[in-house]
């Protein structure tokens, strides 16, 4: 395979899996910004969303202060902002095109529909109540293009690279909202249950799509540190980094099957795999939390240059 | 038992070292007694890592590495459950029959003093024989780690009596053959109660009984392997088996490390 075709590939799933973060995220932070104040709701939720996207700087430049109808706007349809779920969209339907034969006719046409879907809505004016519908629209699409790769796509290096660029984005994503969110994850003395953390810490699962699974593994009240083993440990938990990690190893594993070729994104991705298999919370809590978090991110876009290295993109 | 194993293997090298091969038997295969749950291989250098078995049915990687390097680190890890068989082995791959572990080699050639320390012992059935055997030959030697080399033999560590859990199972095998039983030699790791870390991995030896089959004899600690020995590769001697076996242009000198941690896997569960 050309390497051109192999970033493209790879850069298609990065790209749509982090339209599926902000569309989570987005609809989480509505949520949470739509409780009454005393309730829980928090005024500074949009300005967190902004956060955990990684565009308070971009947003900062642009715009001043981080309103609603504001945020919302450039999270979802702002040409001007390059991860914005439009944009998104957009980048992978034309990493996909170049590619076009290395995608099956299904593939590509959900790809196709859902570039369309969010071209008719970008026109419209979102405001918080029919941001909902937006993200559910996105989260739909992403899920239909992953299921006709995976249902119809050979098992080769070009849906290894597609799965390989959304496992490395997926882990960048949770890693991310956890860096925003740490702060409520640390343990303290005082009695838990105010209502503000209670929504606080089911917003963090809800943008993963993980309060059903929490209670499944836990069978415990939400609590911060187990919030936190959830989304970074539990390799069950297919948004966890220990899960997304084991994911990259084998997609790394299977794209070296052929020539038994070992390079710098194998060394890098099991040196993380071997780290978070090797630690556990408790570690990490005696150890920093956020630091644990800001170096496994850097980590993280290391691997993002070892690949391009690796297969030169 | 389930256990989890990490080790390293450190080279360096004084200049670069060009054309580096490493002939890895460092898996274990399944067999009714253990289940291999996960298990990686890495190494920290470019080039290619190729998946295969050798004649005895060894799970074999072969690295070559890419160009010179100054060092090189081959990194094992996984997670085995084990089960207690009294020794006994079956299900393991099995390309050969028992009679090929009557062959003599270099280093399992009994000497006049060996043969004859081997035909001194009580005579039985072979599963007693081998009991016996086992337990003389603890009673014959010292452990002493440093006193042989890895190119010893069985005559010449039986001589000196003393050595390390290679020598022991290299003499079991040479007086084994003697009795006309076929026995074979196993690399394999011990998961020891205080689970610290070790500097070398375990060896033992395995004989063919005919009611049993395959039957491991740990003549070191004078058991039969329960359930917390790894079986990891076997062959006629330590050569067939050796972890790590490998070639090289240049590099002058080279310093070998080995780093072996094996231990019980605790499932962690968070409260």
């Amino acid at each position: 395979m050309l390497s051109r075709t192999a970033a493209n590939l790879y850069w298609t799933g990065r790209y749509m899996e982090r339209a599926d973060f902000l569309a989570r995220l987005l609809d989480a932070t509505a949520r949470l910004s739509g409780l009454p104040t005393t309730y829980g709701g928090d005024p500074t939720a949009w300005s967190g969303a902004l956060a955990a996207a990684g565009a308070a700087d971009a947003f900062a430049l642009t715009h001043g202060e981080p309103t609603e109808a504001a945020v919302i706007h450039f999270l979802t349809a702002d040409a001007e902002n390059p991860s914005a779920i439009c944009t998104c969209i957009e980048h992978a339907r034309s990493n996909a095109r170049a590619v076009r034969t290395g995608l099956t006719r299904e593939a590509w046409e959900a790809l196709n529909a859902a570039w369309h879907e969010v071209q008719r809505r970008r026109a419209q004016d979102l405001t918080t109540n029919d941001v909902r519908e937006f993200t559910e629209a996105v989260q739909r699409s992403v899920a239909g293009f992953d299921g006709a790769a995976q249902r119809t796509m050979l098992r080769d290096d070009a849906y290894w690279f597609l799965q390989l660029g959304a496992a490395v984005e997926r882990a960048d994503n949770t890693a991310r909202l956890l860096d925003v969110k740490y702060h409520l994850l640390l343990p303290r003395d005082e009695p838990v249950g105010g209502s503000l953390d209670y929504f606080q810490w089911s917003t963090i699962l809800r943008t993963v799509s993980a309060l059903t699974a929490y209670r499944w593994v836990y069978r415990d009240v939400v609590k911060p540190w187990l919030v936190a083993d959830l989304l970074i440990f539990n390799d069950r938990m297919p948004r966890s980094l220990a899960c997304c990690y084991e994911t990259v190893v084998e997609l790394l594993d299977f794209l070296g099957a052929g020539t038994g070729r070992r390079g710098p994104a194998h060394r890098q991705a099991s040196q993380i795999q071997l780290q978070l298999r090797e630690s556990d919370i408790k570690a990490v809590f005696a150890s920093g939390l956020h630091e644990f978090i800001e170096r496994f991110i850097v980590d993280n876009n290391r691997l993002g240059l070892a690949i391009a290295e690796q297969f030169a993109f | 038992m389930r256990i989890r194993i990490r080790h390293a293997t450190s080279y360096t090298y004084d200049t670069p070292a060009y054309g580096v091969i490493q002939a890895l038997r460092v898996s274990p295969s399944d067999h009714e007694g253990q289940l291999v749950l996960n298990w990686r291989v890495d190494v920290d250098v470019d080039g290619f890592l190729r998946e295969g078995r050798d004649a005895f049915g060894n799970t074999l990687h072969i690295f070559y590495a890419e160009g010179a390097v100054n060092r090189l680190t081959v990194r094992v890890t996984g997670e085995v459950e084990v089960r207690e068989t009294a020794g006994v082995v079956r299900g393991a791959p099995e390309p050969f029959p028992p009679g090929v572990f009557l062959r003599r080699t270099p280093l399992t050639d009994a000497d006049a003093a060996l043969a004859d320390w081997a035909a001194s012992l009580p005579t039985g059935d072979p599963l007693t024989r081998l009991h016996h055997l086992m337990e003389a030959l603890g009673g014959r030697m010292t452990f002493h780690p440093g006193a042989t080399q890895v190119d010893t033999s069985a005559a010449e560590a039986f001589a000196q009596g003393h050595g390390v859990c290679q020598d022991y199972a290299h003499i079991f095998i040479a007086a084994a053959r003697r009795m006309g039983l076929p026995a074979r030699y196993v690399s394999g790791h011990l998961c020891r109660p205080d689970g610290g870390e070790q500097d070398a991995a375990h060896a033992w030896a395995e004989a063919y009984i005919p009611e049993l089959g395959w039957t491991g004899f740990d003549p070191v600690n004078a058991v039969c392997p329960d359930q917390t020995y790894l079986r990891v590769a076997t062959g006629l001697d330590y050569l067939d088996a050796a972890p790590l076996r490998g070639a090289r242009r240049g590099g002058g000198e080279e310093h070998l490390t080995v780093a072996v941690l094996a231990r019980q896997s605790v499932r962690q569960r968070q409260d």
